[in-house]
């Protein structure tokens, strides 16, 4: 008797874990993964949703050869229209022999089109369907946001991969989550570097992609784009300062390239009576990296000169980047929080409510120190004789 | 008159029934005073045995004598000198105490009045001596060579230590541990077991240090085996175990004198068989099976890495094939995209799902390894270069398995090979099939179900009353010294506390406080500067 009652236990457990378990079972053979997604608006009002899903079977399996760009692509892009951006998806999914998988989406491109209308209502589905993830890059296509797959970069198979790599390195690097959060919060504005397709000048034409700057938004909406200079000053303000290079003229003696190694900029308000204004410092440290000149950096004036332009340049590039926030009444580095934080009573009884329109009306001061920390090993051209002698 | 014919009769039933009794029940069959009596049970005894030989002789009075010893346990010059100075020994041959003293030169002698005492030693290879008149009969431990030199064990070699290993002989196994340890204090306990092995079994303790309730423990469960042969310690192990069932071992062993005495100190308990190199340690504990004697040998640094080596490669070991499957048919996401890229890539020609792969690949690989263990060295290798080829790349070129699924089971192999214990090891390989199909079926919930199922069961376990993964659970913070790492012998001061209860400390603390005061120079400070050793010396 109790023998038996022991086998029906340990049946009914047999049962149990066959019969519950395996539902969410999906080998690795039958998942299409994607690797990143282009949301465009078309003329109608319908959404166009496109995948880029590598084709694995390319890449070359068992017995090495990688598959190579050899004139195959391995990789496969489909779109489809859709009413939401869901049934787009489950409308591609019916000519996919395989399921379409998008946890491991590197880039979400968001179309022109799509981005000036807004971005918010993409947001739901970004966030709802747990495959999406909120730490996959966000890019604005100047045009449409399909080109930007189709483009075939030479250094990585896929585009998709290509674009994360450059936003990651050469821009701020701006996640799904960073710009829901920014989006959170009713008077800061988001920015989303925006990559546009090149062709390149070689004898073997090939479609690469490149950021062109920072799509400038009102609320969900796009308004502006961010010219090359205010970009960079753009980058002024961010906490992760990514190190770039600019030419500083020197009028009769020649040209010096300088890279800012670090900036840090903090930004304080004031306000005095009725006026609004920031104290705006900076603190950077450069690098002397190409001299064309014949000035001799040996020479402590002459070090003394270069920061002196710097600090000018740092101004004039910031100063850029506000006019274009004014211009377009948009807040995207956060001033609205210093305010908030600082005057908190009069943040809420004046600034709260039109905080955008009170853009154009508040003055900045700068307190700018830029410091050369390299002149690198020569001090000057070496082919030139000293001086002195 | 008459009785002596009734007993008469009564002692040739029982030689009748002789065979059908055990030894130890020979115990009322007392050994007669009458020559002729004796070899009568003896020829019944040892009837159709060739290997027995009785040797009749007289002493120099005529006194008729025979030895009787088992052909090729004896050793055969021994035998010869002993019979010789009996025979011309010229005084009264029934007195045994002057035999024992003045005349046989054997350095063990002793005298039984029982069949059972007198087979016991006799079988085991003593020579036994009856004479005619004498009510008991002589036992010369004058045993034949060893069967095997001592040698250097192959299953527990290592770099730096002894190289002796135990043989099949129980005397020298017990004498090689006395080497070791030469103190009054190291206990080594008779016990027979095995109604028609009679297996001689010692039990070396250091009394003092061992725990006595655990070593009653231990006798009593000795004492209650009841089998008709102990041929391996594996009987016994399984016979005394607390959980037979479960597939943890929960005693050690060992084929390492020097290991053997390092658990003794510990306040651990041998239990030495005759006939097998490997030497049984009771209590044992998880984490003992993690430690290899080398660990105590060579730097103290090195050895605690390897022993996070081995925590990690145990992990790896249990867990890799089933991470496989259950990552690539549950959880693709948690793969970097580019792995998971290469991943797919090769799996896209494989035919079978990933269980089944997985399944496939280990199970030849236990093949393999079974058929290397058991075969002869020779074949062995093209067992090997089979292996390699049929499992290593043909079955990839083919598209039957993919490229990273070899992998996979590489990391496990050389990951289970790391674990120095080989019962332990092999615990580990079984567990990994269930959890292979719990990853399956569930994926990383099935494997953590699992996991949990035998973290609990080993948290259930004890080995003779010691929790099976003490000093970890329960906690002892003094005891990780030698668990999470192998502290420095200066510091290892005090004796494992979940083993021993007697003599706690290892050692004194006196070189450690003047190593710590003088930083190291204890009164020797040897000058360079030779000008200022002369001028010091002046």
């Amino acid at each position: 008797m109790r023998r038996r009652k022991v086998c029906f236990i340990l049946f009914s457990f047999i049962v149990l874990l066959v019969c519950s378990g395996c539902w969410d079972r999906r080998e690795i053979n039958d998942t299409a993964i994607v690797i990143a997604i282009a949301i465009d608006k078309e003329k109608d009002g319908l959404y166009r949703f496109s995948v880029q899903v590598p084709l694995v079977g390319q890449l070359g399996g068992p017995g090495g050869g990688g598959g190579g760009t050899g004139g195959v692509k391995s990789y496969y892009i489909d779109s489809e229209v859709g009413q939401t951006i869901r049934e787009a998806g489950v409308r591609l999914q019916r000519r996919m022999a395989r399921e379409l998988f998008y946890a491991h989406q590197r880039v979400v491109i968001v179309g022109e089109e799509l981005a000036r209308e807004g971005i918010s209502p993409i947001f739901d589905i970004l966030a709802r369907f747990p495959e999406n993830r909120l730490t996959a890059y966000m890019v604005v296509a100047k045009g449409e946001g399909r080109a930007l797959l189709e483009a075939q970069p030479k250094f990585e198979r896929y585009s998709g991969e290509a674009m994360r790599e450059i936003v990651k390195t050469f821009a701020l690097p701006i996640n799904i989550k960073e710009i829901a959060y920014m989006l959170t919060e009713p008077n800061t504005d988001p920015i989303i570097p925006m990559m546009r397709v090149v062709e390149t000048k070689s004898s073997e034409k090939s479609k690469e992609v490149q950021v062109t700057g920072y799509a400038q938004f009102r609320r969900d909406k796009m308004v502006a784009l961010f010219p090359p200079k205010a970009s960079n000053g753009l980058n002024w303000f961010s906490t992760r300062f990514i190190p770039y290079n600019t030419v500083l003229d020197l009028g009769k003696q020649g040209k010096v390239n300088i890279a800012f190694e670090t900036g840090n900029v903090n930004i304080t308000p004031i306000l005095q009576g009725d006026r609004l204004r920031f104290r705006i410092k900076v603190n950077s440290q450069a690098s002397i990296q190409e001299n064309t000149s014949n000035i001799n950096f040996d020479i402590e004036s002459n070090v003394k000169e270069v920061e002196r332009k710097l600090n000018q340049h740092i101004k004039n590039t910031i100063e850029s980047t506000l006019n274009q926030m004014k211009k377009h009444s948009t807040d995207n580095i956060g001033l609205g929080l210093k305010v908030f934080r600082y005057y908190p009573d009069q943040w809420k009884e004046k600034y709260k409510e039109d905080w955008r329109s009170h853009l154009k009306n508040i003055g900045f001061t700068y307190d700018i120190h830029a410091q050369v920390i390299n002149i690198g090993q020569t001090y000057t051209n070496i082919t030139r004789g000293r001086r002195d002698e | 008159m008459k009785r002596t014919r009734k007993q008469k009769r009564e002692v040739e039933e029982q030689v009748q029934q002789l065979n059908d009794k055990d030894i130890y029940e020979l115990t009322s069959l007392p050994i007669s005073s009458s020559l002729e009596e004796n070899k009568k049970i003896l020829d019944q005894l040892f009837k159709d045995s060739s290997d027995i030989v009785i040797r009749e002789f007289t002493f120099h009075d005529g006194k008729p004598a025979i030895a009787i010893f088992v052909d090729g346990l004896i050793h055969t010059q021994g035998i010869n000198d002993v019979l010789k100075s009996i025979m011309v020994f010229k005084g009264e041959g029934t007195n045994i105490e002057v035999l024992k003293r003045a005349v046989i030169p054997s350095a063990q002698i002793a005298h039984v009045d029982n069949y059972a005492d007198f087979l016991q030693p006799v079988l085991s290879g003593d020579t036994g001596i009856f004479i005619e008149g004498v009510g008991s009969a002589l036992l010369l431990g004058i045993r034949g060579p060893q069967l095997r030199s001592v040698g250097e064990p192959e299953s527990e070699s290592v770099i730096r230590g002894p190289r002796e290993g135990f043989i099949e002989s129980l005397r020298t196994n017990t004498a090689l541990i006395r080497r070791r340890l030469k103190t009054p204090r190291l206990k080594i306990k008779p016990l027979m077991l095995g109604k028609e092995s009679n297996t001689n079994i010692a039990l070396a303790y250091i009394e003092g240090i061992v725990d006595p309730e655990t070593l009653k423990e231990v006798q009593q469960r000795l004492q209650k085996i009841e089998i008709d042969a102990i041929l391996e310690t594996g009987y016994i192990e399984e016979l005394i175990e607390d959980s037979t069932f479960s597939p943890f071992p929960q005693v050690q062993y060992s084929e390492r004198p020097d290991t053997v005495a390092a658990a003794l100190l510990e306040g651990r308990i041998a239990i030495m068989v005759d006939g097998t190199p490997i030497v049984l340690i009771v209590p044992t504990t998880f984490w003992t099976m993690m430690q290899a004697n080398e660990d105590y040998y060579e730097r103290f640094q090195i050895a605690t890495l390897i022993r996070w080596l081995r925590y990690f490669s145990l992990a790896l070991s249990l867990l890799t094939p089933a991470m496989y499957v259950a990552v690539t048919t549950y959880h693709q996401a948690m793969l970097p995209t580019t792995l998971l890229l290469s991943v797919a890539a090769a799996r896209e020609t494989i035919p079978f799902p990933a269980v089944v792969e997985t399944l496939i690949m280990e199970v030849s690989f236990e093949a393999l390894r079974e058929a290397g263990v058991r075969l002869p060295k020779t074949v062995g290798q093209a067992v090997s270069i089979l292996g390699a080829l049929v499992v290593g790349q043909a079955a990839v070129q083919a598209g039957i398995v993919s490229a990273p699924m070899v992998i996979v089971v590489s990391i496990t192999g050389i990951a289970s090979f790391t674990i120095p214990r080989y019962n332990s090891a092999i615990t580990f390989r079984m567990l990994r099939f269930p959890l292979i199909i719990a990853a399956s079926l569930f994926g990383i919930y099935g494997i953590m179900l699992g996991i949990i199922l035998i973290l609990g069961h080993m948290a259930n376990l004890r080995s003779f009353g010691v929790p099976y993964l003490s000093p970890i659970s329960p906690f002892s913070t003094k005891d990780i010294k030698d668990v999470a790492f192998r502290m420095p012998w200066p510091l290892m001061i005090k004796r494992p506390s979940f083993f021993s209860i007697g003599d706690e400390d290892r050692m004194g603390r006196e070189l450690q406080r003047a190593v710590l005061e003088e930083g190291g120079q204890t009164g020797k400070y040897i000058e360079h500067d030779t000008n200022q050793r002369e001028k010091d010396n002046e």
